[in-house]
């Protein structure tokens, strides 16, 4: 009996220690008086792969935090009021299932007014059903990933790019224009980049283009040597390789390696973590390759109607972080502005007047045209397609199609 | 043989009743849930190690299969949620008999062999290629069969099934011949066991349970990637919750981890910047001053943890 005692008083402490082990509950806040601040909710990956995008964006998000709190917070029209922003963030690792757990926590712990997803589509993805089902709009950076903006699901916001199978239509267009007949693309198996080579190759394919090499690589892939030569032997006119910030660093390292040259070479992340490529793969690696260009490269000074220029941003942000922002700090603060036009439209702090103000919104800011279709993806940007070319002792950035915002002509 | 049944009835009830009613005092649901799943992932690490011997840091490669296998049969055969998860449990179990001939290999072999085996499981389900089948890199959408509330009492009843047959094994034959075979295997096979055919049968029911948690996983989740359920860092975690409670026994993995994954997300909400620190640490601590597990603490003093 007293060995059965035994069991039931472990068992006991078992079950004791799973409610301990969960944390506590924290309080409610009433809707019918102002809030003292509003919360903003929002993961970051400290550590794993998607660190060094994820981080920059939280630094813009704060960075946008810091200013409008600077200001007296936010205006928020449902209390006629300013009102200070406050941010909970939480670490993910960039673990999708860690993701998961501290997504449910700033909904239903930390009872967070906004919530913002954390970088690109694999974190974000977690993100959507849980939104979904706690009826909170998912104000969402960069998870491009087309299969989250569905007419079924009327909470999500996506503030930065477009989807990612709309990012390569003027690549495509210019691909074709130079009259390019051999292409050849490699890219990372993931959503992000299959759905871009999925694009590429329709349109090409509409034009009378068929890629000559057209291989899909684990993302993990970081040797990328016989992919280079193999690519080498079908002799192209241009060579794409999709892929995400790692993927491109060991690509233009492998071929700086190699001793291959290609005429054409294009890759993503250059426009978007500029230092960090040039950084990790030399000046020289980068010379004349092509890229989407996007804030800051792509410099929104003009016709700016919300929000700080991309001048006064870089200012702004290099002096309160003492260093220069990339566009992934770009599309944290462009997101804390989307938060704040919502704020300052929406008649009450209800997710679905949030939703629908957010659907209202047509502004210019440093990131671009805003605007979202009815499933809430962005619609108003658009990546042309940019070559990096030699600059006295640096690189500059021309924009080459399309040719009404170009700002140069590529070098062959 | 009564007192014993009726103390596994209880244990099977408290740790239902404590996953039931846990929603009561914690709203964090998917939380609790992911908890469940590291419990019973952990069971199944426990009924493979802890019985025979065979740590499989490819496990992951069943939680995958499991979680695609249920996803696939709703999304092209319309099958309802529960029957496609008891399917994602079998496929799993079918890939588990394919994989059985890894069980010729032991110790750090038979380990890297089944990590290698769950890799290739991955990259073939995420493959572009077999994009008309897997949906490959662009992972999977169960939207229109999204039940959170659902899925969490089903993985409460697969909870407890896994707790039932972990308990089942530690009374039978079976599962004395299991340990008998973990011990020396040699004259295990001399007393009439059948090595081979025993093992086999531990790594299938291994494998089913993996395969069903997986399934039921991808339900609760419903949008997810590849990468999200062949993740190593769910291996890993299954197999520190079973070495820090104490392997072969119920209690030790259930105990390891309710304790770890509280303390995981509890340091990694409270202070994230000290999580990775204060974790490794733990795992040194306990490998130098406890390799058997917290369980080893009660058996030094002579008490029997079941």
């Amino acid at each position: 009996m007293k060995q059965l005692r035994r069991y039931l008083f472990g068992l006991a402490g078992v079950a004791a220690l799973l409610i301990a082990g969960c944390g506590s509950t924290t309080s409610t806040t009433t809707s019918s008086t102002a809030p003292k601040d509003i919360t903003i909710g929002t993961l970051y990956a400290g550590s794993g792969s998607y660190a060094t995008s994820s981080l920059p964006e939280l630094a813009g998000l704060k960075f946008w935090m810091s200013q409008v709190n600077k200001d007296g917070g936010v205006f928020v029209k449902a209390y006629n009021k300013k009102i200070p922003v406050k941010l909970v963030d939480y670490n993910d690792q960039s673990d999708p299932n860690t993701a998961q757990t501290l997504y449910t926590q700033l909904i239903t712990q930390d009872k967070v007014n906004i919530l913002v997803s954390d970088f690109g589509s694999v974190l974000t993805s977690v993100a959507v059903p849980i939104a979904q089902e706690h009826k909170m709009v998912l104000f969402d950076p960069t998870g491009t990933g087309a299969s989250f903006f569905t007419p079924t699901n009327p909470y999500i916001v996506l503030t930065g790019l477009p989807t990612s199978a709309v990012w390569p239509d003027n690549l495509a267009k210019y691909l074709l224009a130079q009259n390019f007949k051999k292409v050849a693309i490699v890219y990372a198996e993931n959503d992000f980049d299959q759905s871009q080579d999925e694009t590429l190759t329709t349109q090409l394919k509409a034009g009378g283009v068929t890629p000559v090499y057209n291989q899909g690589v684990p993302t993990t892939t970081s040797n990328y040597d016989v992919i280079i030569h193999n690519i080498a032997a079908t002799n192209p006119d241009a060579v794409l390789e999709l892929g995400y910030p790692n993927n491109d660093i060991a690509f233009l390292q492998n071929l700086a390696a190699s001793g291959q040259h290609f005429g054409f070479l294009f890759t993503i992340f250059p426009g978007q973590l500029f230092s960090l490529l040039e950084q990790n793969v030399g000046a020289k690696t980068l010379t004349d390759t092509y890229t989407y260009p996007t804030p800051p490269l792509l410099a929104y000074n003009s016709g700016v109607n919300y929000g700080m220029t991309i001048s006064q941003f870089t200012q702004a942000f290099q002096s309160a972080n003492g260093s220069a922002p990339n566009f992934l700090d770009i599309a944290g603060y462009n997101t804390g502005l989307a938060i704040q036009k919502t704020l300052e439209t929406a008649k009450s702090l209800s997710q679905l007047d949030l939703r629908a103000a957010a659907g209202k919104i047509h502004m210019f800011t440093l990131d671009g045209d805003f605007t979202i279709n009815k499933e809430g993806a962005q619609m108003g940007e658009t990546l042309p397609v940019g070559q990096i070319q030699a600059s006295g002792s640096g690189l500059k950035t021309v924009i080459v199609f399309p040719s009404s915002v170009a700002t140069g002509t590529a070098v062959h | 043989m009564l007192r014993r049944r009726w103390v596994d009835a209880v244990v099977v009830v408290v740790v239902v009743l404590a996953f039931v009613l846990a929603p009561q005092a914690y709203s964090n649901e998917t939380l609790l849930f992911q908890m469940m799943v590291y419990i019973a992932l952990s069971q199944g690490v426990n009924i493979l190690y802890g019985f025979t011997g065979y740590l499989p840091f490819g496990y992951v490669g069943f939680f995958g299969i499991g979680a695609y296998g249920a996803s696939l049969l709703m999304l092209h055969l319309n099958w309802p949620p529960i029957l496609a998860l008891l399917g994602g449990g079998a496929i799993a179990v079918l890939l588990g008999l394919v994989l059985s001939p890894l069980l010729r290999l032991s110790g750090a072999y038979f380990a890297i062999a089944s990590l290698a085996a769950s890799q290739a499981v991955y990259l073939i389900v995420s493959n572009p290629a077999l994009q008309n089948v897997t949906y490959g890199p662009y992972g999977i959408q169960l939207v229109s069969q999204f039940n959170p509330t659902l899925s969490y009492y089903v993985m409460v009843v697969i909870l407890a099934l896994t707790v039932a047959v972990v308990l089942y094994i530690r009374r039978s034959r079976f599962g004395t011949a299991l340990q008998a075979m973990r011990d020396d295997p040699v004259s295990a096979a001399m007393a009439g066991v059948p090595v081979v055919r025993q093992r086999t049968f531990a790594w299938m029911i291994s494998a089913g349970i993996a395969g069903l948690v997986g399934g039921a996983f991808a339900w609760q989740t419903s949008v997810f990637y590849p990468d999200a359920v062949f993740s190593l860092s769910i291996s890993i975690f299954a197999i520190v919750f079973t070495l820090f409670g104490g392997a072969g026994t119920l209690l030790g993995p259930l105990f390891g981890s309710v304790v770890l994954y509280g303390m995981y997300n509890t340091i990694g909400i409270s202070d994230p910047q000290y999580f990775q620190l204060i974790y490794g640490l733990l795992i040194i601590l306990l490998v130098l001053f406890l390799p058997d597990g917290a369980a080893s603490l009660l058996k030094r003093r002579g008490s029997h943890v079941l």
